[in-house]
């Protein structure tokens, strides 16, 4: 299914920053709503900054529009705000996108878990983001970095427990 | 000379009232017959308005009196005039208080229904006319052949050949207008009141809400 873009990508001065506060404000939202859409639709967990300039997100090519390198990094500056975004590097040339917070995917696991009476199971970190039984579950292809935040928050929560293993780490559900 | 100069210029003022007095009764007469055809035909209604402008007549100038009484024209333009306000309101949230005469006129004749009388965008722009000098905050600004209906007193101060291309304090301060400095050329003002897009679609109360402030 290809991505449905909401009206306002094909509004030009959308991709100009706007200068009077409440309309930056309704642009800003408009925007990091697009952002989160489009790395969800297109299963993306992180985001170079030079790449995201240039790519469909932020530089719409039948209207000759583009979000500047300034703007972007505004955008970015608020899905950090609202924790959907994590810089990897102090120049902010990587990030992390958080379409789902941790906490909501470690709900999803354990209800998958618990769905299928596996708890008190164990299961390798490969298992769960990789694994046959996982095929067709929203998490399966999760990255590695995201699904261990989200086994953290589990196991914050008192439902999980991260553990070591030979070869990796692995994860035990209550 | 002088004497009889007045003398000539007396007799033609009297002369000319006459004719006046017999032109302002035929009118009358007419009028009365054709109450009905005023009522039903925009068509008519518009040639009877011009009729009337060019003896210096307003037949929308009372409520009551003659015009009101005989004809029913200012029940007409008045009732009219409520149903833009409905429509103006119901869109304000959309459009922030700015939409086309075209829309206007489309959704005022939904509303009205299939057996209800014909309006004209002429009809429409008289009975604005009659609000705006009502004080009920609405105006008209010529664009581009047509008008945009503004419901919304916001200082729009103005020249109406460049409407689209400037006015960027007001409009930007107001939010009514956004800044595109990527257009080729100078940076140009859009109005979501007038991208098509947004206005022929059924955008949802939260998608509108997310662009007018």
């Amino acid at each position: 299914m290809s991505f449905e873009w909401p009206w306002q990508y094909n509004f030009p001065p959308f991709f100009t920053l706007q200068p009077n506060a409440d309309t930056r404000q309704k642009q800003l939202e408009a925007w990091c709503s697009l952002a989160l859409s489009y790395c969800r639709h297109h299963k993306l967990y992180t985001l170079d900054v030079m790449e995201a300039q240039e790519s469909p997100m932020f530089n719409n090519k039948k209207i000759e529009r583009k979000l500047s390198m300034e703007a972007i990094q505004i955008v970015f500056e608020e899905l950090r705000k609202k924790g959907n975004l994590e810089w990897l590097d102090k120049n902010k040339l990587r990030c992390l996108v958080m379409w789902r917070r941790p906490e909501e995917w470690g709900k999803l696991i354990y209800q998958w878990v618990s769905k299928n009476g596996m708890v008190n199971s164990v299961f390798t970190l490969y298992e769960l983001s990789n694994g046959d039984d996982t095929q067709g579950e929203e998490f399966h292809g999760l990255e590695e970095w995201m699904l261990l935040r989200s086994l953290q928050a589990l196991q914050t929560d008192g439902r999980a427990e991260i553990i070591s293993m030979d070869d990796g780490k692995g994860v035990k559900f209550f | 000379y002088k004497e009889r100069g007045t003398v000539l210029a007396e007799d033609q003022i009297v002369q000319m009232s006459k004719q006046l007095e017999t032109f302002k009764s035929n009118l009358e007469e007419f009028a009365s017959k054709h109450k009905q055809e005023i009522r039903k035909n925009s068509q008519f209604r518009v040639q009877f308005q011009e009729m009337c402008a060019t003896i210096g007549v307003d037949p929308l100038a009372s409520g009551k009196g003659f015009w009101s009484e005989m004809l029913g024209v200012g029940d007409f333009y008045y009732e009219l005039g409520v149903q833009i306000i409905e429509v103006c309101l119901a869109l304000k949230h959309r459009n922030g208080g700015l939409i086309t005469l075209d829309e206007l006129h489309q959704r005022v004749l939904k509303g009205r229904g299939k057996y209800a009388q014909d309006v004209s965008q002429d009809d429409l722009v008289r009975a604005i006319k009659k609000l705006k000098a009502m004080g009920s905050g609405f105006g008209m600004i010529p664009v581009g052949g047509s008008y945009l209906v503004q419901s919304v007193p916001a200082e729009l101060n103005m020249d109406h050949t460049v409407v689209l291309q400037l006015a960027e304090d007001h409009l930007l301060k107001e939010g009514l207008a956004w800044l595109d400095s990527q257009a080729a050329g100078e940076p140009q003002y859009w109005l979501p009141a007038l991208f098509s897009e947004l206005s022929s679609r059924d955008v949802t109360p939260e998608e509108a809400n997310q662009m007018t402030p």
